[in-house]
This record gives C-alpha cells, structure tokens and sequence, in this order.
C-alpha cells in the first residue's frame, strides 16, 4: 500500500546549515509528534512535508506523486497547515479569517455551514464576529485552528501538519485545542503530525515520535516508556517516568548529572 | 417554509463578509458621486442652466452648454474614472504587500510613466516633432504607459534577481526605480527650454484638462474590466493576508497571483498617468478609508475603493477649477496637500495597533 506521505533521501541547505537527508513514511491517519532541540531542523522538516520548501535532492511524495506534480488548489484539499505566525494584515472579521480555508473550493455552498461548524469545533463559535487583530493570542490560535479544520472538514485521509502553535498558550489551552486536533484527525482519519515541545504532551497525546537533532533524523519510534532514554539523550535531561491515568506514560524532568553546574547563588 | 429557515441561520454572513455596513457604505458613495458630479458641472466660471443639459444632441450648442457637454462633463468622468483607476490600484498594492500604506506610487509605477514623458518632451523632442498631426495627440499618452510598463518590467525582473521571492525586496526594488526615474524627470527639467518645461510641469504636477470623452471612456472601461477581473481576485488577495505561505497553503498559486497583480497595478497606474499626469495619495487614501468603514474584505474593499477613488478625485478637481477663478491650481498639488497630512494621521493610526512598531 502507498503510505500517505513518503519522504525518499529529502535533503536541502539553507545557508550554511544542511538539513536530511530525510527517509520518512506516514501512514493514513497517524498520529506523530516532532521533536528536538531548537535549531534543530523540526520547521525545516515540516516545510519540506508540507512542499513550501522543495528538496534540493530526493523527493517529498504524498499519495505516491511527488508535491510538485500537485496543482495548488488539489493540495489544499488533502493536506491543511496550522502555522506558527498567527498575524493577519487587514482587520478581518475572525469568521472571514476561518472561510480562507476554503479558499481552494470553488464554488462552495456548504462554506458558511462549514465554517459555523470549524469555529464551534475550535470553541471559537463565539468569535466569529469579532475582528481578527482585536483577539487575544489564544483567541487567534482558536480561529486560526478553525480555519484549518475548515480546510480538511469534509475529506478524509488528508494530512494535517502543525507547526508549534501552541507553544505560548497556557497549558489548560494548549491541552485543549491538541485534543480538538487530535478528535478531528480521528474523525476523518487524516495524519496529524506537529512540532510538540512539552515532554507530556507529545507522549500523552500521540503515537509516534521523530527525534530530530542538527537536521537528521535520529529515531523514529513509538511514543511509550521505551521512548524516555532517547528523549533525555536528545534532550539534555533527566527523565523519571510517572504512570498517567490515562494508561500513559509521563515525564518529571530534571536537570542532566553531567550538565553545567548551576551559577553560584548570589550573597 | 422558507421563511423560518432562513431566520434560524447564524448570522455568519453577515459577520464574515460585513455585507451591511458595505452596502450602507456603497449606496452612501453613489449617493455623494452623483452629487459630486452634479456640482462639478454646473459650478464653475461659466454658469451652465437646466436647458443646457437638453443639448446633448444639438446640431448647434449654446455656449454654455458647449462648456457643459464638451469641458466639464467628459472631465468630470475622467476624474471619477481616473480616481476610481488609482484607488484600486491602491488597493491591489496592500493587497499584495500587505501593508495598508503601501501605493503604485511607491513601485516607481507613476514616476516612471512621467519618466517617459520627460524624455519625449526634452532629449527626444525633435523625433517627436516628426510624428504626424493626427497621431501627436497620443504620442505623450503611449510614452507614458511604455514608461510605466518600463519600471514594472524592471521591477519584477531586477527584485526577483535581487531578492527572490521576498515582497519586502520588490517595495524596496520600487523605491530605488523611484528615485532613479525622478532623477531623471530632474535631469530632464534641468536641460528643458521654457517652453517645454511648462508642458513637462502638467506631467509633474498632474492635472485633468486635457479630458475628451474618448479618454474618459477609454479610462471607464478600463476600470469596468479591473473590477470584473477583480472579483476572482479578491479572494486570493484576502487569502494573502494569512502571509504568502499561509495563502500558498490554502491553495493560492502565489507566484502566479504575484504576477497578476503587479501587471493590473502596472496597467491601472499608467492608464491614469497617461492623461493626467502624477496624482498623488488617491490610491493611498481610497482603500484606507473604505477599509476603515466597511471591512478588509477585498472582495468589498475593491469596488468599493473605486468609487472612494472616484468620489476624492472628482471633489479635489472641482476644487482644483473653483478656488482660483478663472485661472485654475493642477490637481496633483491640491492632491498632495491634502493627501500628505492624512498620510501622516495614517501612519499614526497604524504605528498605534502595532505598539509603535510600523
């Protein structure tokens, strides 16, 4: 069977830094967290899978044909991108921001009854009227998540790629829009990969792990109890498993043995 | 029941497209365009009185009415057409660099065509001199679009070269092409005769009385074909608030809608260059004020800059011929005096929304 998306020896440079060559296969409707230190490669590898940025060799496939054998607006329909940047440059009412993501579908008729629903999804149904640059950065992580449930709402199978969105929210949040992510990837049985930075998150919530470090690859491998020593290698860390209610596993985190000691305490 | 039905609705529509105060806006533009052009055709050193207006077809006009259906009609429609050309060309350039203070002025656009124009008018006179009667009065027109579509050929050639990809590269591309074709517009203003400077100075300084009714219509259906074209363009141009790769992820071809825009820019700009000369902050002004009432919806915002555009122009030329009577001031200065303090009170606004960062 033809995995979902296929990387095949992806590799580039970007000024003076190499990234891959990356071997990667996603299967329809996994569930991976990207992970590594900053720097480390994680937004170049989401790009290149994403196809804004081109391999400089190999190829990045998804569904068997190479990303620029796809038009634009048939990509749109089968693979959706949660940024990082949530900026938008005109003041645009958050429900306008939501039914861009329906920018590749045309005509549409079901976009005002689909965009309702993205905005409910996201918890963001409240906001739809409001304007977008008016919003709080967690409103805006909400309507822009919702556009990109808009995008993917009525396909399956697609791919939904999320590049630390999450990061400067506060954890009650960043909980919360990961498992509207992860219920709406379910749903549908599109693959969600995303950059994930907390330690509990990515193995709480997701079932495969890439350890990314100085661009390569250096683990691809379930997100369970054996995934620890790699982590805190990759890391730097101590980690000290604590079983979860939920029948995962959890992490304390603690500073390395060997790590630099810490600064002396000022008299 | 249908009824029911649609009351249920959420009132997404209404939010998303902001289709009520665009309306309210819209019909508020026409209302004030029509009285506008009424005031433009009566007022002035020539009374003109309501029998005048029945003359369109007569073998033999008055005077008055001479003054009416041959000067201040077709200029009023070229104003209104030249205005409503510069404001969606205003609007496309936010649009496409995303940046509400961005103008065709700023690509070197319009200096470009009076770039041309200078030429023609000082170092190439004598070739100039050698075209026929009848095509003389189109040769300062076609210089001026050829000059145009000159820096906008230049621009994307020497910005993708420069800096590939980047739209921050191409606005600063434009600027150093502006700078340039002035100094060559100064060169040129520099080795003028007397008598060509006064013709080179209706260039700089931009003014709407060479107006016939061919140019004015030529110009309205331009903008006829702008705002056709630009239906399906707007969505793309909302999807490129959402920053190039953002739009490029929902599915907008971006380098291809670059492309596009730069050329309807280009072609908008220098169609009212070529008659009227350098306008200023007509396309800088229009967008922002529809956008300020009515939304950032492109969709809205270009139509609706066209007849903000319309409108702006249409008063300042009626204020260009009335405040010196008989003599009148070249609209381009009323333009700029007017134009360049609201500039600074935008620059102000939008210094405020971003913390003082713009």
């Amino acid at each position: 069977m033809t995995p979902l998306l296929q990387l095949q020896g992806a590799a580039l440079r970007l000024g003076a830094q190499a990234f891959g060559p990356f071997t990667l296969s996603l299967g329809a409707g996994e569930c991976v967290a990207i992970m590594g230190p900053s720097g480390a490669g994680k937004s170049t590898l989401l790009k290149l899978m994403a196809g804004e940025r081109a391999p400089a060799t190999g190829t990045v496939a998804l569904d068997g044909r190479p990303l620029t054998a796809w038009r634009h607006a048939a990509l749109a329909r089968r693979r959706a991108v949660l940024p990082q940047q949530h900026a938008v440059a005109f003041a645009m009412a958050a429900s306008l921001v939501v039914q861009l993501g329906r920018f590749a579908v045309e005509p549409d008729a079901a976009r005002e009854r689909i965009t309702a629903a993205a905005l409910a999804a996201a918890h963001a149904g409240h906001l739809a009227g409001r304007r977008f640059d008016t919003l709080s950065g967690g409103e805006q992580a909400r309507v822009q998540l919702a556009r990109t449930l808009a995008q993917l709402w009525d396909v399956e199978g697609g791919l939904l790629l999320v590049d630390e969105p999450l990061a400067a929210l506060d954890p009650g949040l960043q909980l919360e829009l990961l498992a509207v992510l992860r219920d709406f990837a379910r749903q549908r049985g599109h693959a969600l990969v995303a950059i994930v930075h907390d330690l509990n998150q990515a193995l709480g919530g997701f079932e495969r792990l890439w350890l990314v470090q100085q661009g390569r690859l250096l683990h691809d491998r379930p997100a369970d109890r054996q995934a620890l020593p790699a982590l805190a290698q990759l890391l730097g860390v101590r980690l000290q498993a604590v079983d979860g209610d939920d029948g995962r596993v959890g992490v304390l985190v603690r500073r390395a043995a060997g790590a630099a000691p810490a600064p002396e305490p000022v008299a | 029941m249908a009824a029911p039905e649609h009351t249920l609705r959420p009132p997404v529509r209404l939010a998303a497209g902001d289709a009520d105060p665009a309306l309210r806006l819209g019909a508020l533009l026409v209302a004030a365009l029509a009285l506008a052009l009424l005031a433009a055709t009566s007022l002035g050193a020539v009374k003109v009185s309501v029998g005048d207006w029945g003359q369109a077809f007569a073998a033999e006009r008055s005077g008055s009415a001479q003054v009416l259906w041959e000067l201040r009609l077709p200029r009023a429609l070229l104003a209104a057409a030249v205005g409503a050309a510069l404001g969606v060309a205003g609007a496309l350039s936010q649009g496409l660099f995303r940046n509400p203070l961005a103008d065709p002025g700023l690509l070197g656009v319009t200096s470009g065509a009076v770039c041309a124009v200078a030429l023609v008018l000082t170092v190439f006179a004598a070739a100039a001199d050698g075209v026929p009667a009848d095509w003389r009065p189109w040769v300062l027109p076609l210089a001026a679009f050829a000059g145009a579509l000159g820096v906008v050929a230049l621009l994307h050639q020497v910005a993708r070269w420069l800096t590939p990809g980047s739209v921050a590269g191409l606005l600063l591309t434009g600027l150093a092409l502006n700078a340039l074709t002035m100094a060559v517009v100064g060169l040129c203003t520099y080795i003028a005769t007397d008598e060509q400077l006064r013709s080179l100075s209706f260039w700089t300084l931009g003014s709407l009385a060479g107006a016939t009714w061919a140019v004015a219509g030529v110009l309205l259906a331009a903008v006829a074909l702008a705002l056709w074209q630009g239906r399906r363009l707007a969505a793309a141009l909302n999807a490129l608030a959402l920053g190039e790769a953002a739009a490029a992820h929902v599915g907008v071809d971006v380098a291809r809608l670059r492309r596009v825009l730069i050329v309807a820019i280009a072609l908008l700009s220098a169609l009212a260059v070529a008659w009227c000369g350098l306008i200023g902050f007509i396309g800088l002004m229009a967008p922002h004020l529809v956008r300020g009432a009515a939304g950032a919806d492109q969709r809205l915002v270009l139509p609706l800059a066209a007849l903000a555009g319309a409108l702006l122009l249409l008063v300042a030329d009626t204020a260009a011929r009335l405040v010196a009577i008989p003599a009148e001031v070249p609209v381009g200065i009323l333009t700029a005096l007017i134009g360049a303090p609201a500039f600074l009170l935008l620059l102000r606004g939008v210094a405020r929304q971003q913390g003082g960062q713009a």
